[in-house]
This record gives C-alpha cells, sequence and structure tokens, in this order.
C-alpha cells in the first residue's frame, strides 16, 4: 500500500509499516532533541557562587546572646584572633522565613547554649536555630562595645534577605528570589545590602534605621532591584552596618 | 471508541506511545539534574528541581500545542494526536511539581499564607521588568489543572462539546501566561543567550506553524460557489474524490464531508461528535466513516455510529449526474438516513 493510502487508526493493534516506521522516526528525533535542550538548557544556566546550608548537621554553640538590632551569637574566637575581632558574630535565625528576635529576647546579653544548623558564604556565618534548644551555660559574657564608625557613604547594590542568600537557597537573589526575599525579611530575617565592587567581590552591610532599630518591612518595596543607599557605615566587631533613612532609598 | 468509561481504555498503541513519553521525560530529567548538579554544584536541590520539572514542562506544552498544526499540514503526524491526552496530563504533571516546590520554596514557613504571599511579596505590579512572574504561573497551572482533570470523555460528554472545547483552547491562555512567567522570571536573571533564545525560538515556532495551518484552512471555509439547482450545489467532480475517501466543501457556513465508496457517495457533516476532528480527512473502513483523529466510526448511509455506539453526525442529501456532485445545503438532523447517491447507474458502468 503505498504511504499516502496508509491510515492510522490508534485502537488497532497494528499501524500501517510505513507510517509506524515514519513515527519512530519522528519520536526518536523527539528523545533526542529532548536530550539535547535538557544538556543546553542546564549549561545555559549562570554558574552560582558558593554558599552553604549544612542542611541535617545540627551542631551545639555556646556564646553571648546580643538582641539588638538582629539577634546574635557571640562567640570568643579561639586561640590567637592574630589582629581580628576577639569574638564572631553569627547572626541567629528562626526555622523557615522568621527571625529569632522573640524565642532569643529573654536571653540577651546572657551566655547561652543552643543547637542550630550553620549557614555561609564569604565569611559571614549564620545560625538557625532549633526551636527551643537554648539553654542558659556558665562562662564568660562578652558584648559588642562601641561601634568604629567609618563615615557616610552612598553604596549601590542589592538588598537581600540574609538566610537565603548566605546558603538556604542559591540563587537567593535577584528577580526569580524577590518574592521569597521580601517573605524572610517581613518575617525578620535581617536584610543585608549586598555592594560589589569591580572585581565582583561584595561587601555585606546589615541594614538598620538611624536610630540603629530593624528596618523591616520598610525596605520590602526594593528588595532584589538594584538601588543607591547613603548613610553613616560603622563596624560592629567584624560586621559592617549601614544606618540609613529607609524613605530615601534610591531606585536606579 | 467505547460504550462505557474506563480510566484509561489502555490497548497496544497507547502502551507504545506512553513508553515512548516516559522515555523522553525520564531521560530528559535525569540528564537535566545530571548536569546541573555537575557544573552547578551550588545550586540547592530544590532549585534543581524547579528548574528540571519547569523546563520539562515548558518543552512539552511545545510539543503539545505543536502537534495539532502538525496534523493539518501533514496527516503522517496523526499518530502522535491520538494519545496527545496523556502527553498533556503528564506536562501537567510536571508543571505540577514545579509549581508546589515553588510555593514552598518561595512562600511556605512565613508570616503569610503561601497563596497570599503569591500574590502579595512582590508588590511591583506597576512594573513591567520588576512585575511579578509568579501569579502569572499560578494562574497557568489553574488552567492546566481545570484541562487535565477534564480531559476523559466523561467530561466531554457531559460538559458537551462546544464548553469542552472552549475550556481547552484556553491552553493558549495558559502557554502566554508561561511564555510571560519565564521572560519575566527567570531569563531575568540569566545572561546566557542560549536560554533566551529557545524561548523565542519555540514562541516563534508554535505561532509560525498554527498561522501557516490556519491560512489553510481558509480555503476550506470559502463557501462554495457552484451551481445551485434545486437546493442542491454542485461541489465537485466524481473524479476529483479518491475511492474511500472523502472531499470537504462548506455549504451554508458548515464544513460537508463528501465521500466515494463502492460506487456510491454520500455526504455527513465533518465535524466528528468526539473532539470535532475533521471527518473529511478520514476513510471509508469496514464500511464506516472512520475519523483520523481518534478512530470515531459512522455509517455514511444515515450518520450513525454502528451499535452498541450512539454518536450521530447531520446527513445531506447527494446527487450524481454527469459525473459531477451535487450536495444539499441543508442538513438532515444528526443520524438521518439519506440514500448514497449511485456514481454509475446500476448494472453500467458508462453513466
Amino acid at each position: 500500500m503505498p504511504e499516502r493510502d496508509e491510515f492510522y487508526v490508534g485502537y488497532l493493534p497494528q499501524a500501517p509499516p510505513r507510517l509506524a516506521q515514519r513515527t519512530r522516526r519522528v519520536a526518536a528525533l523527539l528523545v533526542v532533541a529532548a536530550v539535547l535542550i535538557a544538556g543546553g538548557v542546564a549549561l545555559g544556566f549562570a554558574r552560582l557562587p558558593r554558599a552553604t546550608f549544612e542542611f541535617g548537621n545540627e551542631k551545639t554553640f555556646t556564646g553571648t546572646v546580643e538582641v539588638a538590632p538582629y539577634p546574635a551569637l557571640l562567640v570568643r574566637r579561639p586561640g590567637n584572633a592574630q589582629g581580628l575581632p576577639k569574638f564572631s558574630r553569627y547572626h541567629l535565625v528562626a526555622f523557615g522565613k522568621h527571625g529569632a528576635d522573640e524565642e532569643l529576647r529573654e536571653w540577651d546579653g546572657q551566655a547561652v547554649t543552643l543547637a542550630g544548623t550553620l549557614v555561609h558564604r564569604d565569611g559571614q556565618t549564620m545560625i538557625e536555630i532549633v526551636g527551643g534548644s537554648v539553654r542558659a551555660a556558665e562562662g564568660e559574657r562578652v558584648a559588642t562595645g562601641a561601634p568604629e564608625a567609618l563615615g557616610e557613604h552612598r553604596l549601590v547594590g542589592e538588598i537581600v534577605d540574609s538566610k537565603c542568600f548566605l546558603g538556604v537557597m542559591n540563587p537567593g537573589n535577584l528577580k526569580p528570589h524577590r518574592a521569597c526575599a521580601a517573605r524572610c525579611i517581613s518575617g525578620g530575617i535581617p536584610p543585608v545590602l549586598c555592594v560589589r565592587d569591580a572585581s565582583g567581590a561584595a561587601v555585606y552591610l546589615l541594614l538598620v534605621d538611624r536610630s540603629g532599630g530593624p528596618v523591616g518591612r520598610r525596605v520590602l518595596d526594593y528588595v532584589a532591584e538594584p538601588v543607591r543607599l547613603v548613610g553613616d557605615v560603622e563596624r560592629i566587631g567584624d560586621q559592617l552596618v549601614l544606618r540609613f533613612d529607609p524613605r530615601e532609598i534610591e531606585r536606579l | 471508541m467505547s460504550v462505557g468509561y474506563q480510566a484509561v481504555g489502555w490497548n497496544r498503541q497507547k502502551k507504545l506511545y506512553d513508553r515512548t513519553l516516559a522515555l523522553g521525560v525520564g531521560l530528559y530529567l535525569a540528564l537535566f539534574l545530571a548536569i546541573s548538579a555537575a557544573v552547578n554544584p551550588n545550586a540547592t536541590a530544590e532549585t534543581l528541581v524547579i528548574r528540571a520539572f519547569g523546563t520539562g514542562a515548558l518543552l512539552l506544552l511545545h510539543v503539545v500545542l505543536a502537534i495539532g498544526p502538525l496534523c493539518r499540514l501533514d496527516r503522517r503526524f496523526l499518530p502522535l494526536l491520538y494519545n496527545r491526552r496523556h502527553l498533556g496530563v503528564t506536562m501537567f504533571g510536571l508543571a505540577l511539581v514545579h509549581g508546589l516546590f515553588s510555593l514552598v520554596q518561595f512562600h511556605a514557613f512565613g508570616d503569610t499564607h503561601p497563596l497570599v504571599s503569591l500574590f502579595t511579596a512582590n508588590s511591583r505590579y506597576d512594573s513591567l521588568a520588576w512585575f511579578p512572574f509568579q501569579p502569572l504561573g499560578f494562574v497557568a497551572l489553574v488552567i492546566l489543572f481545570l484541562m487535565a482533570a477534564t480531559s476523559h470523555d466523561f467530561w466531554l460528554a457531559n460538559l458537551g462539546a462546544p464548553v469542552w472545547k472552549a475550556l481547552h483552547m484556553l491552553v493558549y491562555v495558559a502557554y502566554s501566561l508561561v511564555v510571560a512567567h519565564v521572560v519575566l522570571g527567570s531569563l531575568q536573571a540569566e545572561t546566557c543567550p542560549l536560554l533566551t533564545g529557545l524561548v523565542g525560538a519555540g514562541l516563534v515556532a508554535i505561532v509560525a506553524l498554527h498561522l501557516v495551518a490556519g491560512w489553510r484552512e481558509r480555503a476550506l471555509d470559502a463557501e462554495h460557489a457552484g451551481d445551485a439547482t434545486d437546493g442542491f450545489v454542485d461541489v465537485c467532480a466524481v473524479d476529483d474524490i479518491e475511492p474511500e475517501r472523502a472531499k470537504i466543501v462548506t455549504l451554508g457556513g458548515e464544513r460537508v464531508a463528501v465521500f466515494r465508496y463502492d460506487d456510491k457517495v454520500s455526504a455527513v457533516g465533518n465535524a466528528c461528535r468526539h473532539q470535532n476532528g475533521p471527518l473529511g480527512e478520514g476513510r471509508i473502513i469496514d464500511g464506516c466513516i472512520t475519523c483520523p483523529w481518534h478512530g470515531y466510526q459512522y455509517r455514511p448511509e444515515d450518520g450513525c455510529s454502528p451499535p452498541p455506539f450512539t454518536e450521530k453526525v447531520p446527513t445531506y442529501d447527494v446527487r450524481v449526474t454527469r459525473g459531477r456532485v451535487l450536495v444539499r445545503s441543508e442538513a438532515h438532523a444528526p443520524g438521518t438516513p439519506v440514500a448514497p447517491a449511485q456514481v454509475h447507474a446500476m448494472g453500467s458502468r458508462d453513466a
């Protein structure tokens, strides 16, 4: 039977021979195309920087809780700090898209042990604490001390939620992550301004308002976009902080 | 064809179809995940799952949308159409995994209900560049869900063909939303021209196929302008119709399939009662008009499916005079018996 006279009826057990052969070729082509597109698309996505969430690897930490402006655990550096601050400052957050303010408020200034999971990127470290794991601890209490003023700066960067950006999600910035960043910051995750120099190296500045308090939801409309912020930069331990007025954020 | 409803009326061709589909989808997901994990080791697992299932669904949606016009342009693609609903349901399954992972990843475990957050977390509805792209994907997913949930013939019969068809035409709305979802979402953060190029090429291919197929269809929809006598319109010469096949003409605004078979000519409405398949592109098998899409059958003499089936299509009066086929432009009610026109007078081959 010429190919043009062949007629396919799906419920019959056998397709006409030439039509069956052609359909097998078309199906094989589609499968090959799927394989090629899978490879091409997978290779086409941008390479992501190292950012780690040690999911499933809970550890115990001991240090001093500091609640303001955002909860942190101050942990004395072991041995010779070689010019670095004498203690490390770990951001503390709760499970999911929640800050740890409520859980830690009563522990402000006290030495504690707590269980949590590390999140880290570019020397910045965060602990997602295990709910209810905070206990009083024996030992020395440390305090941040007076911040070091570094002057007024005009900075261009992207406001990100520190938890995702440091590694809970990767990628944790730019447009596809915008809604999540807003949700996280709304829930109390500390917002950070990520500023990159010409070489692409990133500097992170914790965002606080002019009075030194959390900026919280006042920055939600600006996350993930390129913005310009003007404010006073301070160094608290190993953490840079930007004091600014959230009403003066400038979109670029 | 079946008298009652089954979840899936399995047969050998459907099994072959689904095995090939499973192979293609499985290979796509496995390769995408393996290559992504190798070249992008810092990406979180959820990100890779979201990307793998999202891109897989988008690719499959293009295949689903391309099959229709391809079959209009070349009927040798019809075997791909036979089980297309399984392609559609599979595509929805991939999109659902993508959507659920995204909803949990980006909106769950926060201070707002995830479905509220989906529409409110990004407030830049005033900006095209920063427009919330996730709600677009959500609306598309709802449409795809409605289509997948009603893809069974049970819903086709109970909703009625016009409602069912209109509902399933929403796939084009879903496709538009998905393209906007990708362009305003993931592509905003990616710089590789291959990704933008693939999305653009897919869009151009789908639009072009539909335009070309639609252009061909226009000729069919031109009202037949033959001479009319006693309400009969001269539609073609008998020899214009291949044996056991049909010619499609438009009379009174309706497409009519004029079949030639066993030295006779009959005419019926062109739209199959199942899914509006073009009966005129089918052929006579075992004495019955057989739809090219899913093989639904009708007797040419009365437009009825052979028992125990109950589908019926309209019939038309036909005459053959001096080698010309004449069809009355007014249709009889579906299932009305109409005597076929003899091509050659009984006992003669020279009329």
